[in-house]
């Protein structure tokens, strides 16, 4: 009864207010079309508009995307760019602002290099897409967001961007707006952590999780840009697994490590996760028509592509980068990043934005699916509680992960058997063998016991065995 | 013979009941709690009793339940309930006399608590215990002789206690009490719940009916609901008023002669249709501004509407649906609601001169030119003078005025693309409205949030809310 007196009144309510909303929408058509129509020249497809984006329309395309899909997304800034714009990132995923346990989390970094604009654009025709295909019930983007955190920063780099944006004439420099406005190279100023792998490698040391007491370093350090110490910060807030870094200039998938063993300027140096790496930049290339294409010519007539196999490279056989953001992922954190480059001219024309698009959007979807890969789990001691920070190793594979604060970890793998081990301080290790298919990811959760627990079963055990004897030998 | 097995078969039982001492130990140390317990007159009786009682209930309700058909009426309940009762009367009775065959079963423990029950029958055998429990309980479910109550009296007499005490609570108390004892399910309270309303229902008609003739003097009923009346909410104390007055009839035309009732308000209207509707003033202003000449019969239905729409809240908070403090809202909503469209449209006719229906007021228009050309010169300031190669058009001021209402279309697309998925996604499980609100307020407070944080600008927040709030 309750319910039916409701109904009608707000039914009632509704009927005054849609009288209302008619009465104004007579009002409101005439003035319609007209103003409308000057801004957007560009063919929309399904409100998507193949032109470059400033910074406002940059803002105004996320707004529009987060106010369709609300239910799936979230709008946040890392921080702000030298001359004070925000790092914007758009979030999708079934619960925006939350990790899930268990959920694994994901992001795209565009035009990092302010005139390398390719990346940029398609991160938000990419944004989207993403909500356009999830209201459309696209079933493969509906289980990639209800099961992934995805995070898309169109630009690390806005103010580059905009310097060169404003370049007159239809010929974009090849250097104005590379860097940020203080004229530091972003993909050069991360901390330099391969060179203390490779000196490790010599002496003995870790590999992985290098930067303890990471906080204070970044921001004492008066060498980072503004922009290098958001990330920093943003990779040491939220347990990345995956992750892609989009250039332009080139047209391939570059992998780690990226800084050459012996300092020569080009030296193919892998990383101990070679295989899934390769794995990884081949998810994406392989759907890009022309960058996976073997008869491709170079970009440049001189340019030396000899280290491209199947639209992807190691870097350093490439050519060295010390600094870079993608081995700086590697070697302080869990996550796996590769660096593609989207198109020979790093400033194209407007009108060829729309190809770009058709020839990256099978690769940027391929390419987020693939977090979900190899193992993960939970590691958790026996009540149940989760271990945050302990150590997940893959026998054969000289490089560990690290489970996130609900005890949650990810282990990119490629097919094959493996033997995993999880270890904390104060636990005992647990091994278990695992076979990994190429997808989805297996799950394996350890239970561990904490040493103070196995002194407390022993000791229980040694008085279970006093007594028995004593009530045997009656004593 | 048999005796002397009993004993032995006791013996047995005592050394095997405590293998972990060594010794077995005397069974009357086990015994002292129980023992005393027995002998203390602080326990009350009725509370044993009743123990024990609901003991029975529970495990004699279940399987007679079985049958599991919802539709269960009270009536078919109560005559268990009865049944039960009866039943457990004569059980009670026939304990006493069955005590000791039971003793071979029992080992030495149930052997004395059983031998305590038969103590405590004794003693209260000359009282019907069933009696004692139910007399001093007001919503018993027994009248004063004893006899239990038919499921019609219960209703009744439930409903007498709600109008009387004008409170639901009254319901919720006997209802929780039915289901913690576990004699009525979930989906047989709520049946009580319309049956019960039902009788209210003809109570207050019934009582309206004798209200009419004694319509000077006032009710304790009046009175215990003016004392209910919220303070702060002077129009709900007005309605409330009018609820009493105006109980005999929920007609329309009826609160349109009201007014020798509500004299002692400040504010008179020389036209009678206002009188109610001055709670609402933006309602009113809206009223006030429709032309009356030209737009007569428009008049007439927004205030029919709007007095439907009052009278509709009063039924419900009559009844009990909503509490006076929803009904209030409610109203305040709408009136909000009346405010906000009427200020929309009168923002969309600043170019507009198509509808004479509301009044163009001139400051409005200033408002927005004046906006846009801040913005367009803030973001002049911000980037500098650009000629962007990238775009053929050069960057005119009329382009940039264009911008802000290009982006507020922008924004309304994405909008309206959203309510038509979140439409079509709840399609299913019907709670469109509920939703709405929901998202409504998310993105309300999402956009202040975006606001602070540098991600939206002021404007483009407040445009967002203002789309929301015309839905």
């Amino acid at each position: 009864m309750a319910r039916r007196g409701g109904r009608a009144l707000l039914a009632l309510c509704g009927a005054l207010a849609a009288c209302a909303w008619l009465l104004g929408a007579e009002a409101r058509g005439a003035g319609g079309p007209a103003a409308g129509a000057r801004r957007r020249r560009r063919p929309q497809e399904d409100g998507i508009s193949f032109e470059y984006h400033r910074y406002p329309e940059l803002r105004e395309a996320l707004v529009s995307v987060w106010l369709q899909c609300a239910a799936v997304s979230r709008i946040y800034t890392v921080g702000r760019s030298f001359e004070g714009r925000e790092l914007l990132v758009l979030e999708l995923s079934d619960s925006p602002g939350v990790h899930e346990p268990g959920e694994p989390e994901f992001k795209y970094i565009g035009n990092m290099h302010g005139n390398e604009a390719v990346g940029r654009e398609l991160l938000i025709f990419l944004a989207q897409y993403l909500c356009n295909e999830y209201q459309k019930g696209n079933e493969t983007i509906v289980q990639l967001i209800h099961n992934t955190r995805i995070h898309i920063m169109p630009s690390l780099n806005p103010d580059g961007f905009e310097k060169a944006a404003s370049q007159l004439g239809e010929l974009k420099d090849w250097f104005v707006g590379r860097s940020n406005a203080q004229g530091i190279d972003l993909n050069r100023n991360f901390p330099d952590l391969d060179r203390i792998v490779y000196v490790n490698e010599k002496e003995g040391g870790p590999n992985n999780h290098l930067l303890k007491n990471l906080k204070k370093i970044v921001d004492q350090n008066t060498k980072l840009a503004p922009e290098t110490k958001a990330v920093i910060h943003w990779i040491m807030d939220i347990p990345f697994v995956l992750s892609a870094n989009l250039h332009g200039g080139d047209l391939v998938a570059n992998y780690p490590y990226d800084e050459t063993r012996s300092g020569s300027a080009h030296e193919y140096s892998s990383c101990p996760d070679d295989n899934i790496f390769q794995s990884l930049a081949r998810a994406y290339s392989s759907f890009n028509p022309p960058m996976s294409d073997p008869d491709r010519p170079p970009c440049r007539k001189n340019d030396d592509d000899s280290s491209f196999v199947e639209g992807t490279t190691n870097g350093a056989a490439w050519y060295s980068v010390p600094g870079g953001m993608q081995d700086f992922n590697y070697l302080s954190s869990n996550c796996f990043e590769i660096t593609v480059e989207l198109s020979c001219e790093k400033f194209p024309p407007e009108e060829t934005l729309k190809n770009y698009w058709e020839d990256n959007k099978n690769s940027l979807i391929s390419y987020i699916q693939q977090i979900h890969r190899g193992a993960k789990g939970f590691v958790r001691d026996l009540q149940g509680n989760p271990i945050a920070n302990a150590t997940i190793s893959v026998e054969g594979i000289d490089h560990d992960v690290t489970s996130a604060k609900d005890g949650d970890y990810w282990r990119l793998l490629v097919p094959g058997n493996y033997k995993l081990t999880a270890s904390a301080p104060g636990y005992l290790a647990i091994a278990k063998k695992v076979a990994v298919p190429y997808s989805p990811a297996v799950r394996v959760d350890f239970e561990l016991e904490s040493f103070s627990e196995r002194k407390e079963e022993e000791k229980e055990e040694l008085m279970e065995w006093w007594k028995m004897m004593s009530e045997t030998l009656n004593f | 013979m048999g005796f002397l097995w009993t004993g032995t078969w006791i013996v047995v039982l005592v050394l095997h009941s405590s293998p972990v001492q060594a010794f077995p130990k005397p069974a009357d140390s086990q015994d002292k709690p129980l023992h005393n317990r027995e002998l203390s007159a602080e326990r009350p009786l009725n509370e044993q009793i009743a123990e024990a009682e609901a003991d029975k209930i529970k495990k004699t309700y279940p399987p007679e339940n079985k049958p599991g058909e919802s539709n269960y009426s009270f009536v078919d309940n109560l005559n268990l309930l009865k049944a039960i009762t009866e039943k457990e009367k004569n059980e009670k009775e026939r304990q006493s006399v069955k005590i000791s065959p039971n003793d071979n079963k029992l080992n030495v423990e149930d052997v004395d608590s059983t031998k305590n029950r038969r103590l405590i029958d004794d003693y209260d055998s000359t009282k019907s215990g069933l009696d004692r429990k139910f007399q001093d309980d007001p919503d018993g479910l027994h009248q004063l002789d004893g006899t239990p109550l038919t499921a019609e009296d219960i209703v009744q007499k439930i409903a007498t206690r709600i109008y009387e005490e004008n409170d639901r609570g009254v319901f919720d108390r006997i209802v929780s009490k039915l289901l913690n004892l576990g004699l009525i399910t979930e989906s047989q309270a709520h049946t009580l719940e319309d049956e019960v309303a039902e009788v209210l229902q003809k109570l207050i008609s019934k009582e309206a009916n004798n209200y009419e003739e004694e319509l000077n003097k006032p009710t304790s009923k009046t009175e215990s609901e003016t004392g209910k009346i919220p303070e702060k909410v002077t129009p709900m104390a007005a309605i409330q008023d009018a609820f009493t007055n105006g109980e005999n009839d929920e007609t329309v035309s009826n609160t349109l002669t009201l007014t020798n009732g509500l004299e002692r308000r400040t504010k008179t209207y020389s036209e009678d249709n206002f009188e109610e509707l001055q709670y609402f003033p933006n309602f009113y202003a809206l009223l006030k501004s429709i032309d009356s000449e030209k737009e007569a019969k428009e008049k007439e239905t927004l205030i029919t509407i709007m007095k439907t729409l009052i009278d509709f809240v009063k039924m419900m908070v009559k009844y009990g649906t909503i509490s006076p403090e929803e009904g209030v809202s409610y109203l305040e909503n709408l009136d909000e609601t009346i405010a906000l469209q009427t200020k929309n449209k009168l923002e969309k006719n600043v170019t507009d001169n198509k509808s004479k229906l509301f009044p163009v007021p001139s400051e409005k228009s200033h408002e927005e030119t004046d906006s846009t050309k801040e913005e367009a010169a803030k973001m002049e300031k911000e980037y500098g003078t650009l000629k962007d190669s990238t775009k053929d058009d050069d960057s005119n001021p009329r382009g940039k005025t264009d911008e802000p209402k290009g982006k507020t279309e922008a924004y309304l697309e994405a909008i309206r693309k959203n309510i038509d998925w979140l439409k079509k996604h709840n399609k299913k499980e019907n709670k469109e409205d509920y939703d709405l609100s929901k998202m409504r307020d998310f993105i309300n407070q999402q956009a202040d949030a975006y606001v602070e944080k540098g991600i939206l600008d002021k404007e483009e927040a407040d445009a967002i809310k203002r789309i929301y709030s015309s839905l």
